[in-house]
């Protein structure tokens, strides 16, 4: 099975988050990227599905500045993938206009066969979860994000998996080449190993430039960037009773809040 | 202005989804005073769907009531969205942030070569085009974006916007464009297990959530977390403490390595606030604490507090909640 990865750096959980001087982004300055979460376990999935079913390989995107775009694909190399391609565009913030980052990605799988294509449901920073459905679209294959339990059965060609909304779980099925927004993949993700990391510093990755792909008409652009006011502290309600400070409570999520059901 | 706003419906068996009404709200605002909002339903009851919401101000409807879009992922209607989109002239496409909406969302934009936008909490129209704003980064910080062209499709946050009332009326319904997408999909759903929502909303979907924590002592005290959840009409949710300790499964774990929720409000019982822990619910709108250490973190990113002893406050508060709802 040709199995393909397309993972977006982020920046780590414990990053300080600073606006730009000119307050329309994130500062990137000084901030560490790695994968994104629910792209680990895309990750954790596609090797998965390549030790269950060989022979297998799995082929990592990334697109976006080439430095930080690396050191995620080394990473994914790491943990076993076989290829790495860095598709190079312009450079954008970690914020950039998600239908840019899907039609660069899809110029660069356009007329490559594969399989399966995952991404994370979603990234870790902007949480748009915009870009599998519009790659999908793109490539003119089908797509379900929100995706778990994903099995392929390699005897009639099909996946089946399992898709988690609102009201409870679908279950589904679909032949080969398919998109997935993974949410979980069957067990966490793995850690890389010593010997893999140093292997991966040195393995080649393939570049694709994909500048000319990224523009369009119709665009969505970081025009600012704000940290909330930091919260001052709470309101602690003075009472004598439990059933007073249960009394106060509901008052005030019910006139001050205005949250009450 | 006088803007075409096009409502993307999202509906079971004709009845529109919470996240539908609440677009609805917000598409009424962005076609007022002199646009126009459409609304577009697809399947075998999307007349139904649609009568639901003409009395919000959508002079008219397309429908696609081929059954076999019942069949379909949500992914398949990106084309059909497209082409009602360029049919009506729409500016703006406006969908609830569901699972559903989320899934059509990148495609529909690919379709209709639109810009896009999810998870947004705010929309207005400046200088002839629109902005909106959303939380990032776990509500840790926010957005604004400008979505450039003159086409644009936004998904917006489930609970960000008071929903509208809906009665049914009249409308002028046609059929979704010839020209349209044909329902069509690789894809074959072959199966529904109702989730844990049948007992309540799912955590990361709710309005109202209540979490315990290390504080609660024992996977039996826990219980009372489940009571004021089940009174407020809440999710559950747990600190990884919690879960990790096996007292409830991990499925309810909010945090870092647990689930990110927003919700309109969010009680936090016998929490202490450890950073991973508040990265996943500090987004909330209204926060709630209940812990007996007065320096726990948790006081400090929370809006209302009570110091005190969880095992008195919680049975008092269930059963004020319990009579403030029934009166």
């Amino acid at each position: 099975m040709e199995i393909v990865v397309a993972v977006k750096p982020v920046p780590e959980a414990e990053a300080r988050l600073r606006a730009s001087a000119d307050g329309s982004g994130l500062e990137t300055d000084g901030v560490k990227f790695v994968l994104a979460g629910y792209d680990e376990s895309a990750i954790e999935q596609a090797l998965l599905l390549k030790e269950a079913h060989p022979p297998s390989t799995v082929q990592v995107l990334s697109l976006g500045p080439a430095a930080r775009c690396e050191e995620v694909l080394r990473a994914a190399l790491a943990l076993g993938c076989d290829r790495a391609t860095l598709v190079e565009a312009a450079p954008s913030g970690p914020l950039a206009d998600p239908m840019g980052v899907a039609r660069g990605l899809a110029a660069a799988l356009r007329g490559k066969k594969f399989d399966l294509l995952l991404v994370g449901k979603q990234a870790g920073d902007d949480e748009e979860g915009v870009v599998g459905s519009a790659l999908a679209q793109l490539l003119g294959v089908g797509y379900a994000g929100f995706v778990t339990d994903l099995r392929f059965d390699a005897a009639s060609g099909h996946f089946r998996f399992r898709r988690t909304v609102e009201r409870g779980t679908e279950l589904w099925e679909a032949p080969v080449p398919l998109l997935v927004g993974l949410q979980q993949a069957w067990n966490d993700p793995r850690t890389a190993k010593l010997p893999a990391i140093l292997r991966s510093r040195k393995q080649p990755i393939e570049r694709f430039d994909a500048a000319s792909a990224l523009e369009a008409a119709a665009r969505s652009l970081g025009a600012a960037f704000a940290l909330p006011a930091p919260r001052t502290g709470a309101k602690l309600l003075d009472y004598r009773s439990p059933q007073e400070a249960a009394e106060k409570l509901v008052r005030a999520l019910r006139e001050e809040a205005k949250v009450f059901p | 202005m006088s803007p075409t706003v096009l409502l993307v419906v999202e509906h079971l068996d004709g009845v529109p989804a919470p996240a539908t009404l609440e677009a609805a709200g917000l598409g009424k605002a962005l076609a007022s005073p002199q646009g126009r909002l459409v609304v577009l339903a697809a399947g075998s009851s999307a007349r139904k769907a649609a009568e639901a919401l003409a009395a919000v101000g959508a002079g008219s409807a397309r429908l696609a009531e081929e059954p076999a879009w019942d069949l379909c992922p949500p992914s398949a209607l990106g084309s059909l969205v497209a082409a009602t989109a360029r049919a009506e002239g729409a500016e703006v496409v406006l969908i609830g942030g569901t699972c559903f909406g989320r899934d059509l969302l990148g495609g529909a934009a690919a379709a209709w070569e639109a810009a896009a936008a999810a998870g947004v909490t705010e929309a207005s129209w400046e200088d002839g085009g629109l902005v909106v704003r959303r939380p990032v980064f776990g509500g840790r910080a926010t957005e604004t974006r400008r979505l450039e062209g003159g086409r644009a499709i936004v998904a917006l946050r489930p609970h960000a916007f008071p929903p509208l009332d809906t009665t049914a009326a009249s409308f002028e319904a046609s059929p979704s464009p010839p020209s349209g997408a044909a329902p069509a999909s690789t894809l074959r759903r072959t199966g529904f297990e109702p989730g844990a929502s049948s007992a309540g909303p799912s955590l990361s979907d709710a309005a109202i959530v209540v979490s315990g924590g290390r504080g609660l002592r024992s996977p039996e005290n826990f219980g009372l977390v489940e009571e004021l959840a089940a009174a407020l009409g809440a999710a559950v949710g747990a600190s990884r403490a919690v879960t990790d300790a096996g007292w409830r499964p991990g499925t309810l774990q909010v945090g870092q390595t647990g689930k990110t929720v927003t919700p309109q409000l969010y009680v936090a019982v016998g929490i202490s606030g450890a950073i991973q822990h508040l990265v996943g619910m500090v987004g909330s709108r209204v926060i709630v604490a209940i812990n007996n250490d007065p320096s726990a973190p948790i006081f400090r990113v929370a809006d209302y507090g009570i110091v005190g002893d969880l095992f008195e406050i919680l049975p008092a508060l269930t059963a004020e909640v319990r009579k403030a709802r029934a009166g």
